[in-house]
């Protein structure tokens, strides 16, 4: 029953929520649960930057047609092309600013579900809650500053998306699950490998040895 | 770039220094536009690498120029960790015990220079991350959410300044009717090239731009600050967006020519004629 995939799924993310967590991991899981639990084809995660320009942060899919997709709503709104329904669930901070949105995309042109409606909501609450700052010890850290860097480490991750695509000579999507997979099978963040991939501080086996 | 947007705003500040100076725009007129711009007494800039030796870029008086040299001799400060964590670093008071144990030498050092507060912005884009932008004030002063942000918009627009200062170094072969490029100083070469915008438009169109830089690494065998630059060189040449460009990148539509002359091992008497004054 979907109830209970509900329930676990929120078991699963809050479980993710713990110190140090990986932002962009985690997204990217809610993403793909939004997919499971909302009969959604797509779902991503849009964060606002400080000019109110929505960058793509996290997408169930990381095929560059759909990132486009998700971006050219900056200028069009989400009715587009072979996606014929598309729902924006906006995300606010505690101070109730928009901060982002959640978004999903359906082939069908099917409306949203009265019962599936709140759980989305509450799927845009837990993403909203991931970004809130994490108080450090020696730094005071504001939602700015938190936005910062979840943008740049976006940035990180297409680039090293591009290079490893290149080596590799695969795509986006398949450049992005390798490196998810290395992070998560070496325990290590994703921005963290997609920063050591680009600089080429460390050997990273499986990712550096490339033909090229 | 959005007209009327906060990075919009930002930048013509910045090229209204520039124009009061008479010059071109160039990263010592981001100091001047953010302490004209917020509650701060001074700025300072530096060029940080984690290859290479920092230097201090610029900056706006003496107390920034000691806190610059300071933070790059000691190895700590606000600017170090902005630099090293790659965030924003906000220190509203430094005789706070907290940031005296922290810093142990930079804090005391940076109060007899006469700094209370200090404000660290990284200058990145990704992995490409060329400086850090140092604000201070000689009274402990706290920037609010709106004031950071701008700050950060000065920080990107000194991290665009600081790359395309570049771009006439690399050798890229250069359709350009610039002259009189002061080669070696911090001033973009683009604001010269009819049509073209030094800022360009790297806000929604972010996704080709940094996934063709990642390419171009591989494609030219050169580091990503330098790919970076290379693909803002050739939207410059041809006079395109630099969106365009790295959308034709990453579709393979367009293959960008290997460079012969890195600017890393180039000496700086084999710069192209149009460098020099």
């Amino acid at each position: 029953m979907k109830e209970q995939l509900m329930a676990r799924t929120f078991v699963e993310l809050t479980d993710s929520l713990v110190a140090d967590f990986d932002l962009m991991d985690f997204l990217h899981l809610l993403t793909a649960r939004c997919v499971d639990l909302l009969d959604a084809n797509a779902a991503g995660v849009l964060l606002a930057d400080r000019d109110g320009v929505l960058h793509v942060m996290a997408a169930s899919d990381e095929r560059l047609r759909l990132l486009e997709l998700f971006r050219l709503q900056n200028h069009e709104g989400p009715c587009l092309d072979c996606f014929h329904s598309g729902i924006a669930v906006s995300a606010h901070d505690l101070r109730d600013e928009v901060v982002g949105a959640l978004n999903l995309f359906h082939t069908a042109p099917a409306p949203i579900s009265p019962t599936a409606a709140p759980f989305a909501q509450a799927l845009a609450d837990v993403a909203t809650i991931s970004l809130l700052p994490q108080r450090t010890t020696k730094r005071s850290t504001l939602l700015n500053e938190q936005l910062q860097t979840a943008l740049n480490s976006r940035v990180l991750i297409e680039q090293a998306k591009g290079k490893l695509a290149e080596r590799h000579h695969t795509d986006m999507e398949r450049a992005f699950t390798t490196l998810r997979a290395y992070a998560r099978s070496h325990n290590r963040r994703l921005p963290d490998v997609a920063r050591a991939f680009i600089d080429e501080t460390e050997r990273l086996p499986g990712l550096s040895s490339g033909n090229s | 770039m959005i007209p009327g947007s906060r990075s919009a705003r930002i930048q013509a500040l910045v090229a209204e220094q520039a124009a009061l100076r008479g010059a071109r725009v160039g990263v010592l007129d981001v100091c001047t536009a953010a302490v004209a711009a917020l509650p701060v007494v001074g700025a300072g800039m530096s060029a940080m690498s984690r290859g290479r030796a920092s230097h201090p870029l610029c900056s706006t008086d003496s107390v920034s120029q000691q806190l610059e040299e300071l933070q790059l001799t000691l190895g700590e400060g606000p600017c170090v960790d902005a630099y090293v964590l790659g965030s924003t670093v906000l220190c509203p008071d430094l005789s706070a015990g907290e940031l005296q144990r922290h810093w142990t030498v930079f804090a005391d050092a940076a109060l007899e220079a006469g700094a209370r507060a200090v404000f660290a912005f990284p200058l990145q884009i990704g992995a490409i991350s060329p400086g850090v932008l140092d604000l201070y004030s000689s009274s402990s002063v706290e920037l609010d959410a709106d004031e950071v942000a701008d700050a950060m918009a000065f920080a990107d627009t000194a991290t665009l300044l600081l790359l395309d200062a570049r771009i006439s170094e690399t050798g890229v072969p250069f359709d350009t009717s610039a002259s009189g490029t002061d080669a070696g100083a911090p001033s973009t070469s683009a604001t010269d090239l009819p049509g073209a915008t030094p800022f360009d438009d790297l806000g929604g169109y972010r996704t080709e731009i940094d996934q063709a830089t990642g390419i171009l690494m591989v494609q030219l065998g050169v580091g990503f600050e330098e790919a970076f630059i290379r693909l803002r060189a050739h939207a410059y040449a041809h006079g395109t967006r630099i969106s365009v460009v790295a959308a034709d990148v990453v579709a393979h539509r367009l293959r960008l020519p290997p460079d012969t002359t890195p600017s890393d091992t180039q000496p700086p008497d084999a710069r192209p004629p149009e460098d020099e004054p």
